[in-house]
């Protein structure tokens, strides 16, 4: 639905993109991952249209958003970073200008006008100034105007920011909603965002393409082997020397505890599942098994490991992987 | 053009919604009602002075309507800034731009639409004298034609001077800036006839012809020169081109 190709764009001499490829299937939402001033509005500003990019190609439904971009832009819904609301213009008035704009067939105006305001709950407000709004309101507002014209394609520049928790869940459930029907763009600086809404990530550091992945493969993939985490109650000398002697183990890293707990680390070949020999060695032994669960690494400790050059914060075995995953 | 329609609504209901149109309709109908007075006090007067039989009796085309237009074009001068002044600087500072650009409108039409919501407002301010213009078809006989090319003669004057605050207010995001500047320009709009007298006959014919106001005198005459028409149409053109550019150009500037 959305096609990047080798996307540049630079601002005099400084390059804020920099040969940014990726694609957006239909119905997917993509997590478009970075931190600030990693050129992520820069992007969806070209996606959109408006900007032209200084070098690539962008398409949506293949439409070329440069060469064709009236066509291009009447299937984008767009949310900028900070909504676009005319602060003297009533809710109503202003859904109803943009459907106008966007091209909706004068006859369809109101119905549309109307289902959009319920569907992002701001129907209550339809007679209140944009400029009177609060913020959760006004990003509502913000993304009723994206939606207005039903466009296939929706991209969302940080559309969580600035809200409050409940408005954050409320705003994550509408975009979940919308998956589907609509191929989402969003972006975002937090990583919970991406991992609760979106079904493929793209992460993107000083303006290049770091990692394209879903938010599952990414873990694995960054760990390039897979960590145990068990808790057992045993003597703690002897559960070193027991589970190393397992196949497929490559590390065990035991630290005893209070109560006579023992809390290990067991990193193992990848795609291996040594769970069920894990738990057989401990029984066997006599000892309690009290947990036994995959240690993940969190999407915020990956991040960090690929878009962190400072030395002490990739974990050793992670840049390995971020290469990889960068040439992917 | 339904799209130039709607951003021209747009337009002039955020005029409306604002202070902006009635502090300008408002400053507008208060000058334009002292000029009008004093003007007409002064037609009375001369009108007494003069002994009957010792010639024509003055003509209130010439010596009413006609000065009291040309008043009208100073009065435009300071209320055309506060018009075109937040066009495209506040969509800009507002980050509503982002809405324009990325909606299915070309640049044309959305310089159009504004071009012609700064003009409704400005015909808006025009009609008020309709009224006043009404009280002296009352008490006297004026001919309605002379009367008819002045509001053409200011309409085109007006155009001119919104295009060109269209492309000032283009090149900022500060509305006061563009407005300042806006006034500036248009003084020196006004004010270039004056300067030309210093540059000797043909200087003062090549700066009088650039002059906006010059341009009205035949109109309050009742004359329709094309040669004028012309002049202003292609002063509106090149306001517009020139709004066209700085949009665009912002555009690749990003
Ligand atoms: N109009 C502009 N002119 C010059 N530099 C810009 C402009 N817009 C953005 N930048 C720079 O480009 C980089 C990327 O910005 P942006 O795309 O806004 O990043 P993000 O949205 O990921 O925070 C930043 O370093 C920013 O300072
Ligand atoms: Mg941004």
């Amino acid at each position: 639905m959305i096609e990047v190709q080798h996307l540049s764009k630079r601002y005099g001499p400084f390059t804020a993109v920099d040969d940014v490829s990726f694609s957006v299937g239909a119905g997917e939402i993509l997590g478009f991952l970075g931190p600030n001033g990693a050129g992520k509005t820069t992007t969806m500003r070209i996606i959109t249209g408006y900007m032209p990019a200084s070098e690539g190609t962008v398409t949506v439904a293949g439409h070329d958003v440069f060469s064709d971009a009236i066509e291009a832009k009447k299937r984008t819904g767009y949310l900028p970073e900070t909504p676009p609301l005319y602060p003297d213009m009533s809710v109503r008035d202003y859904v109803t200008f943009v459907a106008r704009i966007k091209g909706v067939p004068s006859r369809e105006v109101r119905g549309r006008v109307d289902a959009v305001m319920k569907k992002t709950h701001i129907a209550d407000m339809a007679s209140r100034h944009c400029g009177k709004l609060s913020k959760g309101y006004k990003q509502r507002v913000g993304l009723a105007q994206a939606l207005i014209h039903n466009p296939d394609v929706l991209v969302l520049d940080e559309p969580t920011a600035g809200l409050d928790p409940k408005q954050i869940i409320e705003a994550r459930q509408l975009i979940t909603e919308l998956g589907g029907n609509h191929t989402v763009v969003l972006s975002t600086h937090i990583l919970p965002e991406v991992s609760q809404t979106c079904s493929r990530v793209v992460i993107i550091a000083r303006g290049k393409v770091v990692a394209v992945d879903t938010p599952d493969n990414l873990t694995a993939r960054l760990r390039g082997s897979e960590t145990m985490y068990l808790q057992v109650a045993a003597p703690g000398a002897d559960v070193t020397p027991a589970l190393s002697a397992i196949a497929g183990i490559t590390r065990v890293k035991a630290e005893a505890g209070a109560n006579g707990l023992v809390a290990i680390e067991v990193d193992c070949e990848q795609g291996r599942d040594v769970r069920r020999e894990l738990a057989a060695t401990v029984v066997n032994h006599g000892w309690g098994l009290l947990e036994l669960r995959p240690m993940r690494m969190s999407l915020e400790d990956i991040f960090l490991s690929l878009t962190t050059e400072d030395a002490g914060a990739p974990p050793a075995d992670a840049a390995p992987a971020a290469t990889e995953a960068a040439n992917a | 053009m339904r799209n130039v329609i709607t951003i021209a609504r747009k337009e002039l209901q955020s005029y409306f919604a604002s202070p902006i149109a009635y502090v300008v309709i408002g400053f507008f109908a208060l000058l334009f009602g002292y000029f009008f007075a004093s003007l007409v006090y002064w037609f009375e007067q001369q009108s007494l002075q003069m002994t009957p039989g010792s010639g024509p009796p003055l003509n209130i085309n010439q010596a009413l309507i006609g000065p009291v237009f040309m008043n009208v074009s100073v009065i435009v001068l300071f209320v055309m800034p506060m018009i075109t002044m937040r066009t495209y600087a506040e969509e800009k500072r507002s980050g509503t731009m982002e809405l324009l650009l990325t909606s299915p409108l070309t640049d044309v039409q959305i310089i159009l639409g504004k071009f012609l919501g700064a003009l409704g407002l400005y015909a808006v301010m025009l009609a008020v004298t309709l009224i006043h213009v009404g009280v002296l078809f009352i008490y006297g006989s004026p001919e309605w034609k002379p009367i008819a090319t002045v509001y053409l003669g200011l309409l085109l004057m007006g155009a001119c001077f919104i295009s060109a605050g269209l492309f000032i207010s283009s090149l900022t995001k500060n509305q006061i800036v563009a407005g300042m500047v806006t006034f500036a320009v248009f003084l020196l709009l006004w004010v270039i006839n004056w300067l030309g007298q210093s540059f000797g006959p043909t200087g003062q014919a090549v700066i009088s012809h650039l002059s906006i106001t010059e341009h009205l005198d035949d109109f309050a005459r009742g004359i329709i020169d094309t040669k004028h028409v012309i002049y202003y149409l292609s002063f509106i053109v090149f306001g517009l081109f020139l709004t066209a550019r700085s949009v665009d150009s912002e555009r690749w500037r990003g």
